[in-house]
């Protein structure tokens, strides 16, 4: 017979559960704990995730940092940065992370002494970069004929009080969308459309959703719970003469004009009911490939949705306009990625080596093009490649109406809370006024 | 067999020599043990102690200045409206989540036991769901729950139950349900196959006894099968509680805590709070406000599961 188990050893068989299931519910400890001493790099679709290992700071050899390199691009690195070795003699440690860990793996790599030599990521982390230190200004490099390269308002998008701590690498911005097929089906003239303001895109709107003709929707209407959810609704925000902060840098977004325009955004789905079904759940993306798809009227987006529909199998002809206006003027939501020099580099003369290679100009076309990016530099843009393109012209237009994002040190937080007031007008749940209020108390508590 | 010499000799002298006997005695056994401690305490000990001293901080991500706070990040969340609302939909995604596992795997562990054709299949089969990673999982059940192109719409409308299209995950209301039936498709696999190794370990006999006594098959399942899988259904509920509790990708992909944070739990709201928006000090303080509830709730679990010393 068995014998029986003891009390003794039961209490240890317990003991050791307990410390096993302890350790477990500490699992979540670790979330908090890890988010600062843990670097991650992500593959990306086949592309160099080479890590650094600490000593590659020689002057022999240079780190570049980048994210979102895809299958698209890949070549254009592998090829330039060989041949920035050979012309310069040096060993290149290219790293891609992907966008959802860029901003980790920055600050990761920043705070553990192990920043890159040169980075490339959007203009808007600058001011996060700058209040750490991490970023060496480039004042001496953005002058004369290199800094005339660049189209001004590029440029401008890299300084932060008063020093350029990056040179602008890429830029997108918006344009509207419009389906011809759709807008032909319900009796829209598709060649000449009347899409010049908020008003008209709304008409537009309705005659299709009221066209027995047409089952799809007639306006794709970002609002779920994302970052680009904000990017979409601030042309509206911009174009009522709404402001999100002021010149101090201390919000403002509950303006009356900012009511009306978010009133306006909420109405298309609630009380005009020309937007596709549950914009709370749809991201940008999702508005976009739905437009991509031939499923949808109209969409704000960026140049490669014309570029993703040439590319692919669908069969329906589209129209770009720039994005409508409102009372008070036109805005297309301009974002500039900047490539910047970390300030624990001990080979700066190679990185700004480095960033003018890749400045010159056939290699910046070959990278405008080939990415889908808006061209930086002046000779770029100007060339037929970019003014003759149905899908690049409106976009190289629309640079007359680019606004950038306010550059806040707490810009994600202002944007989720943005995102938040949104989601309550749209989703109902608050007035825009009150939704607004709220968001302004909680984003003056924030920013105090 | 101890002598009564050895017993005077191990328990004579001081405490500290007593102790220092011991070590020397079971020295080896420590030297053994000193790796695993070192790295338990590493990858641990020093995340837990580095979250408990952050949360004293305020500790913005785009400084490297860390202002002490005292208790203040904590003053500040318990006075935070939004708390209230987040334990609620905290509470409310382990429970449903963690209720409807143990139900679905408990009906498929049944099943599973039962004499069926093709039962190594379904066992199998049933496993597939876990060995998704989460991830991958929740965009398939984000694309499932698609307002325009997901099946659900599709399913409900040849049901006859809606005319138009619905977006489950966009709505404030049934948000969660769109994101739990995801975590359930995702964990029942576990849970059923942790019961299906219980149910395989009760003893036939005991069912052939109670079938002599004339109990029926429901009466067999609550007297015999039900008390038998009382232990392992204690461990298991236990530790899908925990993973329920700290599980992020699901939400996180689905929604990202959205529609109006009506889908945020603690462990989504610590992310955006910390590492999204930068408040380190603040993401670490609901990071130990969390430590604390899950630690409350297994030794609660625990003094229930060891009721008067012993196991039920």
């Amino acid at each position: 017979m068995a014998e029986k188990p003891t009390h003794d050893g039961d209490e240890r068989m317990i003991d050791r559960r307990r410390m096993m299931e302890m350790l477990g519910a500490g699992g979540i400890i670790a979330i908090a704990g890890c988010s600062e001493g843990e670097t991650t790099t992500e593959d990306d679709g086949g592309m160099d995730t080479t890590e650094g290992d600490g000593d590659m700071d020689s002057p022999d050899s240079i780190q570049f940092l980048t994210m979102g390199v895809g299958d698209n691009i890949q070549s254009f690195f592998d090829e330039n940065n060989a041949a920035f070795e050979e012309e310069f003699g040096v060993d290149m440690e290219f790293t891609s992370v992907t966008w959802g860990n860029a901003k980790q793996t920055v600050n990761n790599r920043v705070d553990g002494n192990q920043a890159p030599d040169v980075g490339r990521w959007p203009a808007r982390w600058i001011p996060q970069m700058v209040g750490k230190e991490a970023l060496e200004p480039l004042d001496d490099l953005m002058q004369g004929d290199f800094y005339d390269k660049f189209y001004e308002g590029m440029a401008e998008g890299c300084k932060y009080e008063g020093s350029y701590y990056g040179v602008p690498w890429a830029a997108s911005n918006k344009c509207f969308y419009y389906n011809k097929d759709i807008f032909e089906s319900a009796g829209l003239d598709p060649e000449n459309p009347n899409l010049n303001s908020w008003q008209d895109m709304l008409e537009a709107a309705k005659q299709i959703r009221d066209s027995d003709s047409v089952t799809k929707p007639a306006l794709g209407l970002a609002g779920a719970d994302a970052i680009e959810t904000g990017s979409q609704y601030y042309h509206y925000h911009w174009s009522y003469g709404a402001d999100l902060v002021d010149d101090e840098g201390n919000p403002v977004v509950n303006t009356s004009e900012g009511a009306d325009a978010l009133g306006f955004y909420a109405g298309l789905a609630n009380e005009h009911n020309v937007t596709q079904t549950s914009p709370l759940s749809s991201t940008r993306q999702d508005v976009r490939q739905l437009f991509e798809s031939g499923e949808l009227g109209m969409v704000i987006a960026h140049v490669y949705a014309g570029l993703n529909i040439e590319d692919s199998d669908a069969d329906f002809d589209y129209g770009i306009t720039q994005v409508p206006k409102g009372p008070e003027g036109r805005y297309s939501l301009n974002t500039i990625d900047s490539v910047a020099v970390f300030s624990q580099t001990e080979v700066k003369d190679l990185a700004y080596d480095l960033i003018r290679f890749y400045f010159d100009e056939d290699r910046r076309f070959e990278y405008s093009s080939q990415k889908g990016f808006m061209p930086v530099t002046k000779a770029v843009g100007e060339r037929d490649y970019f003014q003759d393109s149905k899908n690049w012209k409106p976009f190289i237009e629309a640079g007359q109406y680019a606004r950038a994002r306010p550059k806040l040190s707490k810009f994600s937080q202002f944007n989720n809370r943005m995102v938040q007031a949104i989601q309550e007008a749209v989703g109902g749940q608050k007035e825009p006024q009150k939704a607004l209020d709220d968001a302004q108390a909680d984003l003056e508590e924030m920013m105090a | 067999m101890s002598t009564a010499e050895d017993y005077i000799e191990k328990h004579s002298g001081s405490r500290i020599e007593r102790a220092v006997g011991y070590l020397k005695r079971n020295s080896r056994a420590y030297l053994l043990l000193a790796p695993t401690v070192v790295f338990l305490i590493a990858v641990i000990g020093y995340p837990i102690f580095e979250t408990f001293r952050l949360s004293l901080y305020e500790a913005p991500a785009d400084t490297t200045v860390e202002t002490f706070v005292g208790l203040q990040n904590y003053a500040e969340i318990l006075n935070n409206e939004f708390f209230g609302q987040l334990l609620t939909q905290t509470g409310r995604w382990v429970v449903v989540g963690v209720l409807g596992k143990t139900l679905l795997g408990l009906l498929i562990a049944l099943h599973l036991n039962a004499n069926v054709k093709g039962r190594k299949f379904f066992r199998t089969a049933f496993l597939i769901p876990w060995g998704i990673p989460y991830a991958i999982s929740a965009v398939v059940f984000r694309w499932f729950e698609h307002p325009q192109y997901g099946y659900l719409n599709t399913i409900l409308q040849e049901l006859g139950l809606i005319e138009g299209s619905i977006g489950v995950l966009g709505d404030p209301t049934i948000a969660w349900l769109g994101v739990v039936i995801g975590d359930i498709w995702i964990g029942t696999p576990f849970m059923a196959i942790i019961i299906l190794a219980g149910l395989q370990s009760i003893p036939e006999e005991l069912y052939e006894a109670a079938a002599i006594d004339g109990a029926e098959r429901y009466q067999q399942f609550r007297y015999v099968t039900l008390p038998q899988l009382k232990s392992v259904l204690f461990i298991a509920t236990l530790l899908s509680t925990i993973w329920t509790f700290v599980s992020f990708d699901v939400i996180w992909t689905m929604t990202g805590g959205g529609p109006i944070n009506t889908t945020h739990t603690l462990v989504t709201w610590i992310y955006q709070t910390g590492i999204e928006n930068g408040n380190l000090g603040i993401g670490a303080a609901y990071s130990v406000i969390g430590f604390i509830l899950l630690f409350i709730f297994a030794m609660i679990y625990l003094r229930f599961y060891t009721r008067g010393g012993q196991e039920l």
